[in-house]
């Protein structure tokens, strides 16, 4: 029996350009050197003129209100008020850390490598990939506290009346709309139970229930907005002539998921007050207490 | 004619002479300030911990703008944060009864506690930061095309490290802010499907943020999570000098 090892074009080093380098010292170490102690001196400068925060002692009894994650989890926490928990939370993170680990397996030639939009069109893809991303997220934000049915409202004085309310933001799609009642108790079986006569000796079907319009609103919107947002950008810049390979489409999903992952931060650290709801910054305040009768 | 003699030596010669020709100093540092390219090249190589580093590399990769030194900023941060946390451990015990008052013990009756404490969180920031603009440093230079794929890969598993490791250490001074930080973030974890209950059990030892979760997450912040860190570090580094050194262009 005969195996063959089939040799798999598997991409080497490039090879050196010997007169085109440089010694590491001191050029190199030199710089690493400059930067190291920039960074040192910055952080003890700052490390003495400001110090880390210290609240009083933890109490599962009293609950600040806002109540907040760490700053770079305020992204998700943000996710968190416009969908299902889960999704926001966990799903979402964990599907984009592995599209953003198979972007190298995805995008496979030399092209563009080793400098700074090196291909056509990539700046004008990241930047306006990267404005999409931050003015997309906001404006979804806004929609979906309220906001610009408010501003429309409020500054315009245009209103859409009792018709249009369901517009007003993604769960009043659920709550504005006569959904007929078995729209929200759906029975469905889960995968594996067959239909059992109410007499059989396991008992009778045990049928599971799909809220239909919550199903809607906390998974199937959100999932779509993000899936197919990015999708029709991507499109659109194709059919523009702007994205022409697999690195121009990655640099557009790329620089758009940082403007929204700036945005999503940037949202849940600085525009998120009392009871999540959205206000300027300077209207922050943090009370604490049991929901409802807080100290002050 | 005049004949030009070598100068005689001056007092600071000689100071230099014996601070630095002594034998004590020869015994750690066999040569001088290496001179040559030859010794510089020699320096690099058989430093421990100038050896991460080739000996020469190309010339576009010493320009700051080509990685704003991003990459090794991280790992200097990751340094400086294991200094100020061994500083800090000396002092702090993860109990609920204590820990909070060794805190506090720390920024009033430590002499330079503030300062350490102020730098581990300072630069804990700077870290998650840093690492997050070194990866977007990486992504727009085209530097995880082949044959980098799999340090990219490496340096994904590094950035959600860093976020553990910085979300570990956010419980441990446990005030209000810890406490309710970490039962939203945990909270959040634990809404994943199937699996989510389950592993914010395992993540907080119980059903909500008391002792048992002190106690993992100091663990995991203290020798778990920064072992594996270290680990994927030496992996990322030598993958580097496998894969060429830096990316450039065809
Ligand atoms: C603790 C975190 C990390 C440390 C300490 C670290 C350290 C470094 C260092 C020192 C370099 C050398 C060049 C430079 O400074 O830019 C480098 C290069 C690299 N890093 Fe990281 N890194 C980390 C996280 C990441 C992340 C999050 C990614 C990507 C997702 C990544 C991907 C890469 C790649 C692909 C290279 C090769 C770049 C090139 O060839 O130009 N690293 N890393």
């Amino acid at each position: 029996m005969a195996t063959a090892v089939v040799a798999r074009p598997v991409a080497r080093p490039q090879a050196r350009a010997r007169d085109e380098e440089v010694l590491v010292w001191p050029d190199l170490v030199f710089i690493e050197f400059i930067a190291a102690l920039v960074f040192t001196i910055t952080l003890f400068a700052l490390a003495s003129v400001m110090n880390a925060p210290l609240l009083d002692q933890a109490n599962a009894d009293v609950t600040p209100n806002p109540s907040k994650a760490p700053w770079y989890l305020l992204n998700l926490q943000e996710l968190l008020l416009h969908m299902n928990a889960a999704m926001a939370g966990v799903i979402i993170p964990t599907i984009w850390l592995v599209i953003m680990g198979a972007f190298p397996y995805f995008d496979r030639d030399n092209d563009g490598q080793g400098a700074y939009f090196a291909t056509e069109n990539s700046v004008k893809i990241t930047v306006v990939a990267g404005v999409i991303g931050i003015v997309g997220t906001w404006a979804l934000i806004l929609w979906d506290s309220g906001k610009i049915a408010f501003f429309l409202n409020d500054w315009f004085g245009l209103s859409g009346g009792d018709r249009l309310r369901f517009l007003e933001n993604v769960r009043s799609f659920q709550s504005q709309v006569q959904w007929p009642d078995w729209a929200s108790d759906i029975p469905y079986l889960p995968f594996n139970l067959k239909i059992l006569a109410s007499d059989a000796p396991g008992g009778p079907t045990e049928f599971q229930h799909i809220d239909f319009p919550g199903f809607i609103v906390e998974i199937a919107i959100p999932m779509l907005a993000m899936v197919a947002l990015p999708t029709i950008m991507i499109y659109a810049m194709w059919r523009l002539g702007w994205v022409q390979t697999r690195r121009d489409a990655l640099l557009a999903l790329f620089s758009g998921f940082i403007g929204a992952y700036g945005v999503l931060t940037l949202a849940g650290t600085a525009f998120r007050g009392q009871g999540q709801e959205l206000v300027f910054p300077w209207e922050l305040k943090v009370s604490e207490g049991i929901p409802g009768q807080e100290a002050h | 004619m005049a004949v030009e003699h070598p100068a005689s030596p001056t007092i600071a010669d000689k100071i230099y002479d014996k601070l630095f020709h002594n034998y004590v100093w020869k015994s750690i540092f066999r040569t001088g300030y290496p001179n040559t390219p030859r010794n510089q090249m020699l320096v690099v190589a058989t430093n421990v911990f100038l050896h991460l580093h080739p000996t020469r590399i190309h010339r576009t990769h010493v320009k700051v703008t080509h990685t704003y030194c991003l990459g090794g900023l991280s790992f200097f941060m990751f340094l400086g944060l294991t200094v100020t946390g061994i500083l800090l451990m000396f002092y702090y015990v993860p109990s609920v009864d204590r820990a909070y008052l060794d805190i506090q013990n720390i920024q009033t009756n430590v002499q330079f506690g503030q300062l350490m404490r102020n730098l581990h969180r300072w630069m804990a920031h700077a870290m998650v930061i840093l690492v997050f603009l070194h990866m977007m440093r990486v992504f727009y230079t085209g530097a995880y095309k082949p044959p980098r794929e799999f340090n990219w890969v490496v340096g994904v598993v590094l950035l959600v490290l860093t976020f553990l490791l910085s979300f570990t250490g956010y419980l441990l001074p446990w005030d209000q802010l810890a406490f309710w930080a970490i039962t939203v973030g945990t909270n959040i974890a634990g809404s994943a499907p199937v699996l989510g209950p389950k592993s914010r059990f395992w993540l907080l030892g119980g059903l909500q943020v008391g002792p048992d979760a002190l106690i993992r997450f100091y663990t995991l912040h203290v020798i778990g999570l920064p072992l594996l860190a270290a680990i994927f570090m030496a992996v990322h580094f030598w993958r580097i000098r496998r894969d060429g050194g830096l990316a450039r262009p065809l």
